[in-house]
């Protein structure tokens, strides 16, 4: 290219401008900008430095590793102290009464069932919750078990593989902790009245 | 103008030409005429489809309100619904308003550049003709829903064929042939970017769009295709191959058809309105094969933290990163032309036009790089940033590039002076109020949903556990993009305006000037190469040195041929180091034994789902995220997307993920919710789908599909295959609407369309705990199970 170069011809800068041009069009022939070749250069040493980081050495946790950290430290920090639960009505009414617990399945709650039941349990096209009468539920662990196994042809899907076995026994105890209480609008009651829950 | 002025110095330099004899030619400027009429007239289509999708974002939420119920015209009407139209406005913006400009830039500079009138008027013709056609089927074809759904890609086999017919028989033959009738011995720099244009996309539109027609498969298998199946097709890649075709093309459709050929356009315009020397030659080499050859790489950075194998997701952020500097090149070179005419700047809105439109091209190569570190894109992927993100890129940097071009070309090519200059200027401000408006709010809109999709509460539960809750929060920045994108309507109507009262003023008769150049002579002595500069006696240094001074480039500049080969070579070898791993390296998608193909009815029920375009607002992707497992469920499987085809797992959440959707709700709460989303949901965005409870669901066309599927591979069992889908599909459509009538008295919808999709969407994301392996529990031993999938996959 150097000798292309109009050593004459000066641009406004002192670059020289090269020689040809193209339907009027010319070219300086300044040099690429330093800082262009350092940051390009250093980001190629990035990706070098990186892949080795990420891909060949321990240091470093994968995506996974990091999701597995989080599901373990999260079922720790709410059922570390507690252990497995079980569905029995001895277990339910304890959790009825744990404020805790009632706090994590009411997001349980949110996140899965509001979609039919609505947030405050009144029932969209799924049942009130919050009425004295049910339908597939007699005592406290028939809601754990229509949790897990659904009922009346799928209108009430099983959630047992979507939703840890802990997690369901603590849903049921919110849900049972609804009945009673004032929703916005609410579905006429469904199936028979049955007795309040044993306090034990 | 200065036909030969290149030439007058031949004598001093006798590396120069030796002259040929004088040869009389003109240019064809009517074909660019033609497209820029396209470009202004589509322009304000596709620009108008962007405001209606716009709207249909923002008023969902007004439906429920006394008096704004006629607005569900808008929402539910089944030819313009969201995910049909989305489609529309995406390609029209890229294929028909910013590919008419392209293709005016290309073809007004190509012929001066190569001082030759373009090789056929014939072709250009054809090119013309054949592109509108080809928009115009899309036009109609998306509105029916016949979509591939892969985006960008969504046009389906006849019009693929038609886009390649067109691209490479008219378009590709007539530029090169050109290129080979040139009088001018070196190719610019804009012709490098437009031949990197032609070859990539050629080869990334017949890869990723290679599909089996089902009117094929029925032939072969003489099963009846009739009406719209006739244009439909399935591709021959599947799930986490499907997907990484898919962004190794769109990624790349950004790259060399919104980037690379506005480069060239810039290269060629710039200076011209500018009346400046560019100003690196130097930079324009470096930067145009860097580009090049690493851009290809990026396409896995639309795919972080999803099913893909992580060195593909690495290669995609890191080439991300190291493009950042190339397309900073071109930047550069474009304002830094401007040094000593900022005084122009001021008071000329063409080159206002381009400094905003070269800034917003800065600002989005700075941002794309960033949006590709993987933690960051955790936060920002499938939120509206990546919409804000591509719309800095195309109202700024195609848009704004665009109308400049426009603007600078109407008085030349209608030969009057342009019909208000006033209005210019306005369109000018109104334009970058508009771009300001629509993508701060849609910045704000998506950081807004992503920090609360990830938002905890100090119990551990997620914030916001109730989707519509995010949705709800960024409507009103919905409003604010509504208006930002009226007002850069507005201008765009003022550009048509402005352009069709200057071609009104037009003379009787164009004048068409004759120039004189001697034709290419076959003798040609490049200039000596250089020596080396360095002093010390190294062999290899000097060798190095001389080659840094690039004089082997300015041989290639001569040689159309070899340019090409090597623009296609950089490309393509990029392409298979990342390909080949893809579709050959069996880790990549461990098997998972309980994932099964659909039924026939649930395929049945996919392709309605393709149709609508629901993966326009629905991904079908769970991350390894904490938050995102919370709220959707186990994370996906590369294995559990085999039988995917196309893969469906969506770039955008408007509405939820619906990987693990199946089994979630009744089949009645399902049908309803499509009927009408917000007699459950009030403040759903989603539009009603009443037809599908309405049609019928062509259960002879059911065979067909599953033989195309057998054919690409998909293992059915014999008693299907052999003529066994229509009974399969409608025993099992009998059993769901029978359900469903049990559930909440939906009666007779066994023959309904309805029913094919819930029975798809009742499937989804179910396989992973089917009974081929025991039930397992997600939160203790599903751990395990994953745990076990991961070792298999080798994964870190």
């Amino acid at each position: 290219m150097s000798s292309e170069r109009r050593a004459g011809e000066r641009s406004d800068r002192s670059a020289p401008l090269m020689e040809h041009e193209y339907d009027g069009i010319r070219e300086f022939d300044n040099p690429t900008p330093g800082w262009w070749h350092a940051l390009f250069l250093s980001s190629v040493v990035f990706a070098i430095g990186y892949t080795m980081w990420y891909h060949a050495s321990p240091l470093s946790a994968s995506i996974w590793d990091k999701w597995r950290a989080a599901e373990v430290a999260e079922f720790a920090r709410i059922f570390g102290e507690i252990g497995d639960l079980e569905p029995d009505q001895a277990t339910i009414v304890k959790m009825m009464g744990d404020e805790r617990m009632m706090a994590v399945a009411q997001g349980i709650f949110q996140g899965n069932c509001a979609a039919c039941h609505a947030k405050d349990g009144g029932g969209i096209n799924g049942v009130n919750l919050t009425d004295d009468a049910y339908k597939n539920v007699r005592e406290l662990p028939d809601i754990f078990g229509v949790i897990s196994n659904g009922a009346a042809s799928g209108a009430m899907p099983a959630w047992q593989n979507m939703i840890s076995k802990n997690e369901r026994v603590i849903l049921a105890a919110y849900v049972a902790g609804l009945r009673g209480t004032s929703p916005a609008a609410a579905r006429p009651p469904e199936g028979e009245v049955i007795p309040a829950w044993p306090a034990e | 103008m200065d036909g030969a002025a290149g030439e007058r110095t031949g004598a001093a330099h006798p590396h120069r030409e030796n002259g040929g004899a004088l040869e009389r030619f003109s240019y064809d400027d009517g074909i660019v005429r033609m497209f820029v009429g396209a470009t202004v007239v589509w322009g304000i289509v596709a620009m108008l489809v962007g405001l209606i999708v716009a709207l249909q974002l923002a008023v969902p939420q007004m439906l429920n309100r006394t008096g704004f119920g006629w607005l569900s015209v808008l929402v539910n009407t089944e030819w313009i619904s969201f995910g049909r139209l989305r489609p529309l406005h995406t390609n029209a913006a890229i294929f028909a308003f910013a590919g008419n400009a392209i293709f005016a830039a290309i073809y007004y500079s190509t012929q001066r550049l190569c001082k030759a009138r373009m090789f056929s008027d014939l072709l250009s013709r054809l090119h013309f003709w054949g592109w509108q056609a080809i928009i115009v089927s899309a036009a109609v074809t998306l509105p029916l829903g016949i979509s591939q759904s892969k985006e960008y890609a969504e046009l389906e086999w006849p019009i693929d064929l038609a886009i390649a017919v067109v691209w490479v028989g008219f378009f590709g033959v007539n530029f090169f042939g050109t290129l080979v009738r040139r009088r001018e011995r070196h190719m610019y720099v804009a012709l490098w970017f437009y031949i990197a244009t032609i070859v990539t996309v050629a080869m990334l539109h017949v890869f990723n769009n290679l599909t089996l027609p089902m009117v094929i498969a029925g032939a072969i298998k003489g099963d009846p295709v009739s009406g719209a199946d006739i244009a439909k097709s399935w591709p021959v890649y599947a799930g986490v191959q499907d997907a990484f075709m898919q962004w190794w093309y769109g990624h790349n459709a950004v790259a060399f058809f919104l980037t690379t050929p506005f480069l060239g356009l810039m290269y060629y315009f710039l200076p011209k309105a500018a009346e400046k020397p560019v100003y690196s030659y130097r930079l324009s080499i470096v930067h145009f094969w860097s580009l090049v050859f690493i851009y290809i790489w990026a396409g896995p950075h639309h795919l972080h933290y999803t099913a893909l194998p992580s060195w593909a997701s690495t290669l995609g952020m890191l080439f991300s990163l190291m493009l950042l500097m190339p397309s900073w090149g071109g930047m550069i070179n474009g304002l830094l032309t401007l040094r000593g005419a900022w005084s122009k700047v001021a008071s000329d809105p063409i080159l206002k036009f381009f400094v905003v439109g070269i800034t917003f091209y800065g600002m989005s190569t700075f941002e794309g790089p960033m949006l590709s570190i993987k933690s960051i894109n955790a936060l920002t992927h499938y939120t509206d940033w990546t919409i804000a993100h591509v719309h800095g890129g195309a109202l700024g940097w195609n848009g704004f590039m665009t109308f400049g071009m426009l603007y600078w070309l109407a008085p030349r090519l209608f030969q009057t002076d342009l019909w208000s200059r006033k209005m210019m200027a306005a369109h000018f401000w109104l334009g970058t109020i508009g771009i300001v408006l629509y993508v701060l709010s849609i910045y704000a809109a998506g950081l807004t949903q992503g920090l609360m999709w990830r938002a905890f509460d100090e119990s551990g539960r997620l914030a916001y556990p109730d989707f519509v809750e995010t949705v709800t929060a960024i409507v009103p920045m919905y409003w604010v993009r509504v208006v930002g994108g009226s007002l850069y309507l507005t201008g765009m109507i003022m550009c048509g305006v402005n352009i069709a009262m200057t071609w009104k003023r037009r003379p009787r008769m164009y004048d068409v000037p004759v120039y004189e150049a001697p034709a290419l002579s076959s003798v040609y002595v490049d200039p000596p190469r250089p020596g080396s500069r360095l002093e010390a006696n190294v062999g290899l240094g000097h060798k190095a040195d001389t080659f840094i001074q690039g004089w082997w480039h300015r041989v290639w500049e001569r040689m159309p041929i070899r340019f090409t080969v090597w623009v296609f070579i950089a490309v393509a070898v990029a392409s298979l180091f990342e390909i080949i791993p893809t579709f050959l390296i069996r880790s990549n998608v461990p098997t998972i034994e309980s994932v099964k193909p659909y039924t026939p009815l649930e395929l049945a029920g996919r392709d309605i789902y393709i149709s609508e375009g629901c993966y326009n607002c629905h991904s079908q992707m769970i991350r390894p995220i904490w938050s995102e497992t919370k709220r959707y469920g186990e994370y996906s499987k590369p294995g559990e997307f085999v039988y995917d085809r196309p893969f469906q797992w969506g770039s955008r959440r408007i509405g939820p993920d619906l990987a693990r959707v199946g089994g979630k709700q009744s089949h009645d709460w399902q049908v309803r919710h499509l009927e009408d989303p917000r007699q459950l949901i009030p403040q759903s965005l989603m539009p009603g789908y009443p037809h599908l409870l309405d049609q019928d669901l062509k259960f002879e066309s059911i065979q067909a599909r599953v033989d195309a599927m057998a054919m690409l591979g998909v293992p059915y069992a014999d008693a299907v295959r052999a003529g066994g889908a229509e009974r399969a599909a409608r025993a099992q459509a009998a059993q769901i609407a029978s359900d469903l009538e049990t559930q909440g008295g939906y009666p007779d919808m066994a023959g309904k369309k309805v029913i094919a999709l819930v029975a798809y969407l009742q499937r989804l994301g179910t396989d992973i705990h089917a009974p081929a392996t025991p039930a397992v529990e997600p939160s203790g031993t599903a751990a395990d199970a994953s745990g076990a999938i991961e070792a298999k996959e080798g994964r870190p």
